[in-house]
């Protein structure tokens, strides 16, 4: 069951060791790992051993379990239910009633699995929300935890209490860290999350035989280090003072920033501008929708409708104005949208560019772009 | 007579028991259990309406 290695899987699946090698450069690639890493990952997977996984459903949509079984990429998506040894998971495996709950026992028994959660727990009236196989989701996770190598939150629910947990939070909804306190637990919130960094997470694991790298909220810093608004593809549009004002006009047409129609990108950490959904065919602010924050705790009391509050709302003086006058073509004017040009590239040029600009009498630097 | 109890049924999306009574080899009864409840319909009360397609899609 565990004894054959990755590339074995691979060569029995009549994939090229090419097709291995480009999964392994993949992770390299999402874990930020330089390239000499990849050797190393590569031995990691060729060797003899395939993590047993438990996963466990919960207070859930099986959304999560939709967007790591809709992994495409054939490579990987073979690969991930082969990298892993699935001993139970509800919604594809074949026994039913107590020959799965057997199978989850074995498992157990035996110990040495990354434990996989989807969905909150809830707590209210001892827990008699969510039951399976006539026990309650806390008996449930508390007895499988306790085998467990380390534990891996999927999706918002589980990570953080998700929709559940929504005020005013009827069931008690719980997330795994705030019941398992003495195993590593490991978030990857997201609504769904992406299975790219489940794979990448488990190929960090076994290569490095720990969890990657984790900020204070326990997602790891690979999938979750940078802020969405800082990767955005529309950021350049944020940049120039192009907003999306209502949905279908111009703006939104053209791809204009979403940041006026309630995108959360600004407060929201996720890798998805640059892994997408769907193994890379897009991803909500691509689609047209602001981001609505789902990888950040409590996100259903944002209000995806509303704008965010930003440190400093108004733009510093640097960015350039909302709406940029038309000029003629002059070697004043030519001057100035040069400059425009030079902002929207980033926050270091107009950093650079208020250096260089001084002040006028008024104390005015962009008296000048407003004629 | 017996009574069976199949919980969890796998293959599909969400927690279901089915319990049957069986006699002399014929069903006689059944019941059906969702053993999951998160409320969402209590979480949507008092919400704003432009929210609710997002709440509602997770179900």
């Amino acid at each position: 069951m565990v004894s054959s290695s990755v590339q074995d899987v691979v060569s029995e699946r009549g994939l090229s060791r090419r097709d291995f090698l480009k999964f392994c450069s993949l992770m390299a690639g999402v874990l930020a790992l330089p390239r000499p890493y990849m050797k190393r990952i590569e031995k990691a997977l060729a060797a003899p051993a395939r993590t047993p996984v438990i996963w466990l459903e919960f207070q859930d949509c099986a959304g999560c379990t939709e967007a790591f079984l809709r992994a495409s990429r054939p490579t990987a998506a073979e690969l991930i239910l082969d990298v892993l040894s699935v001993d139970y998971h509800e919604t594809i495996m074949a026994a039913s009633g107590h020959r799965a709950e057997e199978a989850k026992q074995t498992s157990i028994d035996a110990g040495g699995y990354l434990l996989v959660v989807e969905g909150s727990i809830p707590s209210a009236e001892d827990g008699i929300y969510c039951c399976i196989g006539g026990r309650t989701a806390l008996d449930i996770l508390q007895e499988a935890a306790a085998n467990a190598l380390a534990v891996v939150s999927v999706g918002n629910c589980s990570s953080f209490g998700g929709l559940p947990k929504a005020s005013p939070n009827p069931t008690e909804a719980l997330s795994v860290m705030e019941l398992v306190t003495d195993k590593p637990v490991l978030n990857l919130p997201g609504c769904p999350y992406n299975p790219v960094n489940l794979t990448a997470t488990i190929v960090h694991f076994l290569t490095f035989g720990e969890l990657p790298a984790m900020d204070s909220l326990h997602r790891p810093l690979f999938a979750y280090g940078a802020r969405i608004h800082d990767n955005c593809e529309r950021r350049g549009h944020f940049d120039a003072g192009e907003f999306v004002k209502e949905w279908g006009d111009e703006g939104h047409r053209k791809g204009w920033c979403l940041y006026q129609m309630g995108c959360k990108g600004p407060v929201t950490f996720h890798n998805c501008p640059a892994v997408r959904y769907n193994d890379g065919t897009n991803w909500p602010v691509a689609s047209g929708h602001g981001c609505i924050g789902c990888s950040e705790p409590d996100f259903w009391e944002f209000g995806i409708y509303t704008t965010i509050e930003l440190d400093a709302f108004t733009p510093p003086t640097t960015y350039a104005p909302v709406q940029i006058p038309a000029q003629s073509i002059d070697p004043t004017s030519t001057a100035v949208m040069g400059g425009l040009a030079g902002l929207a590239i980033g926050a270091a040029g107009a950093a650079a560019y208020q250096a260089l600009s001084k002040p006028d009498e008024n104390g005015d630097a962009s008296s000048e772009e407003k004629e | 007579m017996a009574k069976i109890a199949i919980d969890p049924i796998t293959r599909i999306e969400g927690h279901l028991r089915i319990e049957v009574q069986v006699d002399d080899g014929v069903v006689t009864d059944a019941w059906s259990s969702s053993t999951m409840f998160r409320g969402i319909e209590l979480i949507l009360k008092g919400r704003d309406p432009r929210e609710a397609w997002t709440m509602t899609q997770r179900i």
